[in-house]
């Protein structure tokens, strides 16, 4: 007995040191990423993995001429509110729409149901000229318009996991709302929706890391000399002939990374949650 | 009940619906039909038949991606899944610091594509400096860079999904097993894996259509360098369409057979894995 | 006035089948009735078209003088107790209660009023603030008779609101929800697949199979003399005895013959039947086992090995086998009969009941 109770702490203190140590590891390209970005511009080439010392240090000279040479603070800005904006529309209207199809049952709702499923499957390559071009025709080449193009490239998704949430929704409790007096707007707004809230918060999150990283779609749809995003600002600073300047690109990239880890850090239990569910429902 | 909510439909379809037409069905239809034709813009499109197919055929560049892309999937796939699986499995145990793990093993899957390349190209460049080599020295460091940018990003988010799995298979089964007189190799074949089918087919489909769609990290990492060797089928694409003019029905036309190849793809792997899959 | 009338009512779904072909009810007002039948018989479709969560696709409905085809339920000035409850997860005792009340936009110390006096009649008063998946299950069944009560509605439609209940949460229920009846100036509509709960309950007892309704009547009526075999069948517990009878015609009148006996029948219309053969119906309770009725039953005497004895407390139901059929016995549990024994019993000649055998329907007595 004593000697699986010892070969047991054994293995538990085995797996602890083996797991920091890779955890270490995993960590260890943000923490280069950071310690280049306070290094001078040809030192950060030349010896990438080393701290910085005396010379090579410029303390927040790279961030301030980074955030100038691309205007991050405003491509920060637009970020947020193009992923929140389409985040939140793409919530409400794809859970309404979901109900809406889940109880109201006929050819055209099960026909509505599979082209969502068929459109996650489809690249964005194969729309992506032809969504850009129709995007600029309706003029939705700005951060309002675009959260529109969000919810329609986004629809499929997002009413698939929330059809497939709403069979767990319980049919007699909407009957029970309608005999209440509901009408169907209230039903949904006072009733489904405070049960659907912890599919939201899946949805939510898959949508929001889908849109805050997303680089494609806002390069093509959005007018670039006007908004930029966080991903875009950052492929900017890739100038002509794919020169860097490594020492802003450095700075950026911290600078990018770090609402992520907050937002990580702040709301990490929901979020892998979240990520769990959204996926098993897939 | 349905008699009532039917009159709703404006208000509980419409956006979603409207939006999705624009948003996708019409440049998807528009797509489809552009590939049979010669364009630069959408009002002086010329119908060509099967010539921008064709002539996918006899470009090297896209056949070298296809080919690519394709290793990089298989490899991806592979690598993720088992590493995925293989850090899962003793994250389930409930031992001290597992949250801790899987917090640190998660966070690189919130991190953009484009930065995630940036990011990786430094620190590789810095490694290979050490030889005197660069990451475009050759098309074989940029298909290793991408695989291990792609366990980094992915692995974490498999994970998760793995332990949810393991987690819903009973612990009776577990002890029913032990009474039996299984050893652990044979509790992880014959009980273990079966029952974690679905979590396997979820994430083998995930990892497979994210491979094979690949495109921020691949701009970002290598941009397709050298000579076009490291470019996967998106970037391929992407660069069709606008990096020189003349090309975009051939660009349309790789685009559809870009579609249906994934799409192939994953009927067939959701097909296989479906049915090994044990009803609980 | 809050009487329910279905006139001619059909109901089809979409797929194309008729559930219900021709429904004709009439449900007085205040009256406590209860829809009872098999498994898929159409008791819960009639349910809730009363309520407006199903269509009528044919024929009309009426609730006081009022055409309700097309009125929403909300309309209706019904409430309903589901048999899953269907509490709203979210909200806590106080706020389930108060939602319907709340929509109508009652002022709040009124709906504050309502609540805490229907939840002092159902004792929930300690429960107000959690919610329904604190609560156990006769706490959540209350909670749903609170809802619905709350709202002082014309009707009450109940689907089977006792079935996820123990047995004896049942018990206690059921005269609650009786008292219920007596205190409120209501009409119930209570259904149910139990044909106890319908017999204590029901002022009057509307048994379905099919779609179509079998019979209505009150719950001793449809005891004493069921419409058919299948109403003889249902309702009595333990089942009442069935065998098939040849009818011959003897010197003094109408015989039958079956299960090994055979004995005179006076009184029947078996006008059209000789020769053929009719089911015979008897109660459990209608084979005696006492000397008296022995004596006064000569020819209608069955025996045999008792193959099973349940012992009931103050009754013993004896299963044994006369002349190749099987039947079931009711004695009070003096008898003391047990398994293996050897028993004679009468049949009560006066309770038979006989049935058609072809299309069921009972064969009446003449005079």
């Amino acid at each position: 007995m004593k000697s699986r109770q010892a070969s047991k702490r054994l293995k538990n203190g085995l797996f602890l040191v083996f797991f920091s140590v890779v955890s270490l590891a995993y960590l260890m390209p943000i923490g280069i990423v950071v310690i280049n970005s306070f290094k001078r511009k040809a030192y950060i080439n030349k010896y990438p993995f080393s701290l910085p010392t005396g010379r090579d240090f410029v303390g927040l000279e790279n961030y301030r001429a980074g955030v100038e040479a691309i205007g991050f603070f405003e491509a920060f800005g637009w970020s947020l509110f193009i992923t929140v904006g389409s985040v939140s529309l793409i919530l409400l209207c794809t859970s309404m729409c979901a109900w809406y199809i889940s109880r109201v049952k006929n050819r055209w709702t099960r026909a509505f149901y599979y082209l969502c499923v068929f459109s996650m499957v489809v690249p964005f390559q194969m729309v992506m000229y032809t969504l850009s071009k129709t995007a600029d025709s309706l003029g939705l080449g700005n951060p309002l318009g675009i959260t529109v193009v969000y919810l329609g490239f986004g629809a499929g998704l997002a009413v698939f996991l929330f059809a497939g949430f709403m069979r767990s929704v319980p049919l007699e409790i909407e009957e029970a709302a309608m005999i209440d007096g509901c009408s169907p707007p209230q039903t949904f707004f006072l009733i489904v929706l405070p049960i659907l809230k912890p599919t939201m918060v899946s949805v939510g999150i898959l949508e929001t890391m889908w849109i805050w990283n997303d680089y494609l779609l806002p390069t093509l749809v959005l007018d670039q000399k006007k908004y930029k995003t966080i991903p875009m600002a950052i492929q900017y600073l890739k100038g002509g002939y794919g020169s860097i300047d490594w020492g802003l690109m450095m700075a950026m990239l911290v600078l990018a990374i770090l609402p992520v880890i907050l937002f990580y850090v702040s709301c990490q239990k929901y979020i892998i949650k979240g990520v769990a569910a959204g996926a098993v429902k897939g | 009940m349905e008699k009532t909510l039917k009159r709703w439909l404006p208000l509980f379809g419409l956006p979603t619906l409207a939006a999705f037409t624009v948003g996708f069905l019409v440049p998807f239809v528009m797509g489809m039909a552009l590939s049979f034709c010669r364009f630069t813009t959408v009002s002086d499109a010329r119908f060509v038949g099967l010539a921008n197919y064709k002539s996918i055929l006899g470009d090297g560049d896209f056949l070298h991606a296809l080919w690519f892309t394709a290793l990089f999937t298989l490899v991806s796939v592979v690598l993720i899944n088992l590493l995925a699986f293989s850090v899962a499995l003793p994250l389930t145990k409930g031992l001290r610091g597992t949250n801790l793990f899987r917090t640190v093993f998660f966070m690189p899957n919130l991190i953009g594509g484009i930065v995630l390349g940036y990011i990786w190209q430094l620190i590789f460049n810095g490694v290979l400096a050490m030889f005197g080599r660069t990451l475009t020295y050759s098309p074989v460091y940029g298909f290793w860079g991408l695989v291990i940018l792609m366990c980094w990003q992915q692995v974490g988010y498999m994970m998760i999904i793995y332990i949810a799995g393991l987690q819903s298979i009973p612990g009776e089964l577990y002890e029913a097993a032990r009474i039996d007189g299984a050893n652990p190799r044979q509790i992880l074949f014959r009980i273990t894996l079966p029952l974690s089918m679905p979590a396997i087919t979820i994430c083998t489909f995930l990892t497979l259509t994210n491979s094979f769609k690949l495109f921020d990290q691949n701009l970002a990492l290598t941009a397709g360098q050298p000579s076009n060797k490291t470019q996967m089928l998106a970037l391929n694409i992407y660069d069709t369409f606008y990096s020189r003019a003349g090309w975009e029905g051939v660009g349309q036309a790789k685009a559809v057979v870009f579609f249906v190849l994934v799409a192939g793809l994953a009927l067939i792997q959701l097909y296989i894995t479906r049915r090994r899959e044990v009803q609980q | 006035m809050a009487s329910i009338r279905f006139d001619h009512v059909v109901k089809t779904y979409d797929n194309g089948v008729t559930v219900i072909p021709d429904l004709n009810l009439e449900i007085q007002d205040q009256e406590f009735v209860v829809l009872v039948g098999p498994s898929g018989c159409g008791k819960s479709t009639t349910l809730r078209m009363i309520a407006g969560l199903e269509e009528v696709s044919g024929g009309g409905l009426y609730i006081g003088e009022q055409k309700v085809n097309d009125l929403p339920p909300k309309d209706r000035n019904i409430a309903m107790v589901f048999q899953s409850y269907a509490l709203y997860p979210h909200m806590s005792v106080y706020r389930n209660m108060a939602f319907a009340l709340r929509l109508k936009k009652l002022p709040k110390g009124e709906i504050d009023r309502r609540v805490r006096e229907v939840a002092a009649q159902l004792e929930l008063e300690p429960y107000l603030k959690r919610k329904p998946r604190q609560l156990s299950g006769g706490q959540r069944q209350r909670v749903a008779l609170g809802r619905a009560m709350v709202r002082d509605p014309q009707v009450f439609l109940l689907d089977e609101p006792l079935s996820n209940l123990d047995a004896k949460l049942r018990t206690e229920m059921r005269a609650q929800i009786s008292t219920l009846h007596k205190r409120l100036s209501a009409t119930f509509v209570y259904v149910t697949h139990d044909q106890t709960e319908a017999m204590t309950m029901g002022d009057r007892i509307v048994v379905m199979k099919d779609g179509r309704i079998q019979q209505v009547d009150t719950p001793q009526a449809l005891y004493d003399r069921p419409k058919n075999r299948f109403v003889a069948g249902f309702i009595g517990s333990p089942q009442m005895n069935f065998w098939q009878t040849e009818v011959l015609r003897g010197p003094e009148g109408w015989r039958l013959r079956g299960a090994g006996l055979e004995f005179g029948m006076t009184g029947w219309q078996l006008e059209g039947y000789e020769g053929k053969n009719v089911t015979l119906g008897i109660r459990p309770e209608d084979i005696h086992a006492e000397e008296v009725m022995i004596k006064a039953h000569p020819d209608a005497l069955v025996r045999g090995k008792v193959s099973l004895a349940e012992r009931m407390g103050s009754e013993i139901y004896a299963y044994f086998a006369s002349g190749g059929q099987k039947l079931i016995a009711r004695a009070p549990a003096r008898t003391g009969i047990r398994g293996g024994d050897e028993v004679v019993m009468a049949l009560d000649l006066n309770k038979l009941h006989l049935f058609d055998a072809d299309t069921g329907e009972r064969i009446p007595r003449q005079g």
